[in-house]
């Protein structure tokens, strides 16, 4: 662990308003989050195993595991996934992510195509990647739990802890219109009530594995265990660069004034017109 | 009769095909037909080193003497070309170019880039992310 136990605050929250005269003093307790870090906290940062540097997916893995340890889809979610198969194979992919919103999870650790990084600070880990307007997972490692009803987003509220040199993550909150993606083209929203535990840990020195066990009840029939493959760029010279989805979508113009500025790239038929690109505001 | 010919005749066969997507967003590659390689030759009209994919837009002469076609050919992110060994001024407008690539399934100028020759400055890049699963290359 990073951090010690949780630390605690009772917190003593007087409602007097001033018309009910009320002297009644509910106790509420509030869990003190985000602690400020003492020399001991950033020392033990040292012991943790050394995660530095860029990781890149193991694509061809990615689509190997697809049929190794295939998704237990519902009957009726499996119709689904069957029709965007085919989709995909007469070559009218759905594009699940083309509107540029997260990949979030878990779909960001099963098909991603991008690399990420971590980064180690007291209390926390961060996971960095390119895409999306710059992907980024915070994990707790406080020893705080879940919210009670935290408000759902893209990648969840994670809280994790060690054990060993094994990163264990809890993930709840998901959206549930987070898809649940085996490709860019083949997914299902989880439709809400996903949870996600992973271990991540070194297989060796430079390849990071995801064990993911991914329940998502309203889709899946069981608890769907998978594992997914980061390896570090060996020669260390690249680093993670901003990755904004919808810059795509702009070219680069300047306009009566001659300031730089972002026009659309206009599309027809589902692709961008090429002509378009010929006029400036 | 060349490549480009020969995809053209083959594009007209099938007629237009739409697909339902912005081709810049990040989406699946099944919309180019990775079991047929098409080569152009042409000159650069603009190098769009942005994410979620880079796209190169070519000029090629085409019927119209006045007025060329214009294809665009995706590629991956800037950040897996960097590591690839790309950089935003590889290909620069009026490069001539050779391209290697994957055409679009609907019969539109487009594709997925598959290597290009940059004849201007001789040197030749390659789009695969997989090149980089080989142990030792980074």
């Amino acid at each position: 662990m990073v951090r010690g136990a949780m630390n605690t605050l009772v917190v003593l929250a007087l409602f007097a308003g001033p018309s009910s005269g009320a002297a009644e003093a509910p106790a509420t307790q509030a869990t003190v989050i985000n602690p400020p870090p003492g020399a001991a906290d950033w020392a033990a940062l040292a012991k943790l195993p050394d995660w530095s540097g860029v990781w890149t997916p193991f694509i061809s893995d990615q689509n190997r595991r697809i049929k190794a340890d295939p998704v237990p889809w519902r009957p009726e979610v499996a119709e689904q996934v069957k029709a965007l198969e085919a989709e995909e194979h007469a070559g009218r992919p759905k594009g699940l992510f083309a509107d540029c919103l997260p990949e979030g999870m878990p779909s960001w650790m099963l098909i991603s195509h991008n690399a990420m990084e971590f980064l180690f600070t007291p209390g926390r880990i961060s996971i960095l990647g390119e895409m999306d307007a710059n992907r980024l997972r915070r994990i707790y490692t406080d020893g705080r739990a879940h919210p009670p009803d935290p408000d759902p987003s893209f990648h969840g509220h994670s809280i994790g802890r060690w054990e060993g040199q094994t990163l264990v993550v809890d993930t709840v909150a998901v959206l549930p219109e987070s898809y649940l993606a085996v490709s860019e083209a083949v997914g299902i929203p989880n439709n809400g009530d996903l949870h996600v535990v992973e271990r991540f840990h070194l297989s060796e020195k430079d390849v990071l594995h995801d064990d993911l066990e991914i329940t998502a009840p309203r889709i899946l029939t069981r608890t769907w265990k998978t594992t997914r493959i980061w390896f570090r760029q060996r020669a260390r010279k690249y680093d993670i660069v901003e990755g904004v989805c919808l810059q795509g979508f702009y070219a680069e113009r300047k306009d009566a004034r001659g300031n730089a500025v972002f026009v659309p790239i206009p599309h027809a038929d589902g692709n961008p017109v090429p002509e378009s690109v010929k006029s400036t505001p | 009769m060349s490549p480009l010919l020969r995809f053209l005749a083959f594009a007209g066969i099938v007629g237009v095909v739409l697909t339902a997507l912005p081709a810049d967003a990040h989406h699946s590659f099944a919309m180019f037909d990775f079991t047929r390689t098409v080569t152009i030759h042409g000159t650069v009209k603009e190098f769009q080193w942005t994410n979620p994919h880079v796209v190169l837009w070519v000029n090629v002469p085409g019927k119209d003497p006045q007025k060329p076609d214009v294809w665009w050919l995706e590629m991956t992110s800037p950040g897996n070309l960097t590591r690839g060994g790309w950089n935003r001024k590889v290909l620069n407008t009026d490069d001539k170019v050779e391209v290697d690539l994957n055409p679009l399934r609907n019969g539109n100028l487009g594709g997925a880039l598959i290597k290009v020759k940059n004849e201007t400055t001789g040197q030749t890049y390659s789009t695969d992310l997989r090149d980089m699963e080989r142990p030792g290359l980074h």
